[in-house]
């Protein structure tokens, strides 16, 4: 068994230390790239959301490579991600191509017992012990955490920094020395490290950067190559960002949704405008609009596939909270055919509007 | 004192030249034609004529060739359209509370309340209604783009056109002008459609108030003013400037930033006379295969554009985005 799985932003890391771990031969897909791009719209429907394409690119240049079974998360949620699987296993099996494909959905939707047969399809592969499993996996969660508490420092701090372009640098190549790795261990050998550099990195404290909340849908947000690297351009231009749903707090809120404790302050703030959940994580956008203005943002910038359904009634509310609170919020929309001009005017005309009505608002008081 | 502003779209490029009181001394429009950096230099060939002894104390850069504009002059503002179409605007009229744009391809509605930009929209899904496809239509139709308008105006009633999209509007035309409609009611039910497509596409959800100031290539077009006002219920304004504006605001960027910094970038009208070359390569530096444009005067590299790392554009000091 040679396993893949499609990318999330920096999950791959963590994927890398899971399988290294357990001893599975696996093989990443190239980062997400133009051609995963261009050969996954190939085999999909044209209507389908982003993600969905640039996943079966994922596959096919996993399986060019020789995978031969494919690792994802399901959902049985009310949003399109609850279709993926089948439909991509039946995509594989009209391409006759004889793929193996092992669905992690919740065990409130497929029984505790599935659950396990399907992680055993994964462990009995693995020659370690039942506790050098749980030991694998829970460094992988570890670097996860890890990885994901480093990009956001480096987000957030990019606006702070003294010396122009520092937290990129270092954010690209904690990635980098990461993957170089060989064992999990010095994994987190590695990245304990980058975090202690970050940490001090020379910033100065008395800058006052524009500071923008990245929100919307949860692929679109995370995976770098869908939002046309919307962060690294915000670290270019000298804004602190920040993102609230990173892998690890999906992780944390799948696991924690039967007890109903999940995201809690999210959803509270949330309730005012929208009470229900409407699908992915049309809610969490909501409650993370009305956080970012109650945290001191400066703005919000909202991004989600073209047909994303909860994002989209999470657009039309977004304007009213905007109105009430005095709060600007910019929707983008992408999918395969964005043009990289207009996307970057945009961006760029909301920067300055947010600056311009900070001076404009100063100059009053 | 002269401030200079550089706006280079996707149809036209354009050139102003202000005085100290941000008062137009000199606009030039040239057509782009898919080559920025001659357009560039063919303005300036006409500056250096008139100009070569005035001081330029700031330069400012738009449009979607803002960069490759600002490497080639030595910009001391590099600006998107939206702030500068908005700077521009605000110079001549305060009060001015809602902005409609309408270049080459894109369109635009800007927002302004006490002054400052509260909210904008850029088309996304279709071109329809900005100036090539209105362009193309009058070829078609066999009539002067500068007389397009005035038809609109000649007629009492609009044929009703389909105008969500450019190819299907299009088509419409074709259908109602083989039925027999005449040429001017054809028009007037374009000018309305188009400007239909437009407040339900860009101006969806925006609070469209007076003062409205119609800016880009477009506004010349009378028969589309007329349609807006009948659309909207009120009269819109079309600056003395208007297809100018981009640059007018470009310049008063340029004019901020160099008195900022004290000084300016400007490299001067000569690179009229400059022999430009552009190379495009791809990376292979990572897995990111960036798409290289590597920008060459009289035989020395002044700057690149298209990577991710830094690694091309950061060997020349170019100015970022302050």
């Amino acid at each position: 068994m040679k396993i893949t799985a499609p990318h999330l932003g920096n999950v791959y890391i963590a994927a890398k230390a899971l399988f290294d771990g357990l001893g599975i031969e696996y093989i990443m897909p190239p980062l997400n790239n133009k051609e995963a791009l261009e050969m996954g719209s190939l085999h999909s429907p044209e209507e389908i959301c982003l993600p969905y394409k640039i996943m079966v690119g994922n596959y096919i240049q996993a399986i060019e490579k020789g995978a031969d079974t494919v690792l994802l998360p399901g959902s049985c949620g009310p949003c399109r991600f609850g279709k993926y699987a089948e439909m991509q296993m039946n995509l594989f099996k009209r391409m006759g191509k004889n793929i193996n494909f092992i669905v992690i959905d919740a065990p409130g939707d497929i029984g505790i017992k599935e659950l396990y047969n399907r992680i055993n399809q994964i462990s009995r592969n693995s020659r370690k012990g039942k506790a050098g499993q749980i030991k694998a996996l829970l460094r992988a969660v570890r670097v996860m955490n890890l990885i994901d508490e480093i990009e956001e420092k480096a987000h957030y701090l990019a606006g702070y920094e003294v010396n122009k372009g520092e937290c990129k640098k270092l954010l690209n190549s904690c990635k980098r020395d990461a993957m170089n790795t060989n064992s999990p261990r010095d994994m987190i050998m590695v990245l304990e490290e980058y975090k202690n550099r970050l940490d001090n990195v020379k910033i100065d404290k008395g800058k006052n950067p524009i500071k923008i909340a990245i929100i919307g849908e949860i692929y679109t947000i995370i995976e770098p190559f869908s939002n046309l690297y919307i962060e690294d351009k915000l670290m270019d231009y000298g804004v602190a960002t920040k993102r609230k749903l990173t892998p690890s707090w999906w992780v944390k809120d799948t696991l924690l949704k039967p007890t109903k404790l999940n995201s809690l302050k999210i959803k509270r703030n949330a309730k005012k405008y929208l009470s229900l959940g409407v699908g992915g994580h049309g809610r969490e956008c909501i409650g993370e609009a009305v956080l970012a203005q109650k945290e001191g943002f400066d703005g919000a910038i909202q991004i989600f596939p073209l047909g994303c359904m909860p994002e989209i009634v999470s657009k039309v509310i977004l304007p009213t909270i905007s109105k009430e609170k005095d709060f600007p919020i910019m929707s983008l929309v992408v999918d395969e055919m964005t043009g990289e001009a207009g996307f970057v005017t945009r961006v760029e005309a909301f920067i300055d509007l947010l600056e311009r009505r900070r001076k404009n608002v100063l100059s009053w008081s | 004192m002269y401030y200079l502003g550089v706006d280079v779209g996707s149809v036209s490029t354009n050139l102003v030249l202000l005085d100290g009181h941000m008062k137009v001394v000199e606009k030039i429009y040239i057509r782009t034609k898919g080559s920025p950096i001659k357009a560039v230099q063919e303005g300036f060939k006409i500056l250096k004529d008139k100009y070569n002894n005035v001081k330029i104390s700031g330069v400012g850069a738009t449009g979607s060739g803002r960069h490759i504009a600002a490497t080639l002059i030595g910009a001391d503002a590099v600006k998107n359209e939206i702030t500068s179409h908005a700077v521009a605007a605000l110079e001549i009229d305060r009060d001015v509370k809602t902005i409609i744009e309408i270049g080459g391809q894109d369109s635009k509605i800007i927002i302004i309340r006490n002054g400052v930009v509260s909210d904008f929209a850029m088309n996304t899904v279709c071109a329809a209604g900005t100036g090539s496809f209105l362009d193309r239509q009058a070829e078609r139709l066999d009539i002067p783009i500068e007389e397009f308008g005035d038809y609109a105006l000649n007629s009492n009633i609009g044929v009703r056109i389909a105008g969500r999209c450019a190819v299907f509007a299009e088509s419409d035309m074709i259908h109602k002008q083989q039925l027999g409609y005449n040429k001017a009611d054809i028009i007037r039910g374009l000018c309305d459609a188009l400007v239909r497509n437009y407040l339900n596409n860009v101006g969806k959800g925006k609070e469209i108030l007076p003062k409205v100031f119609f800016q880009g290539g477009v506004a010349a077009n009378k028969g589309i003013k007329a349609a807006f006002e009948r659309a909207l219920g009120f009269e819109i304004i079309v600056p003395k400037d208007y297809n100018v504006m981009g640059a007018i605001g470009a310049a008063i960027l340029g004019k901020e930033m160099a008195e900022k910094e004290r000084k300016t970038n400007f490299k001067g009208f000569n690179l009229a006379d400059s022999k430009f070359e552009s190379n495009s390569f791809e990376c292979s530096g990572c897995s990111n295969r960036c798409e290289v444009v590597k920008l060459i005067e009289n035989n020395q590299e002044i700057g690149c554009f298209g990577d991710r790392c830094g690694k091309w554009s950061n060997r020349v000091k170019s100015i970022l985005i302050k």
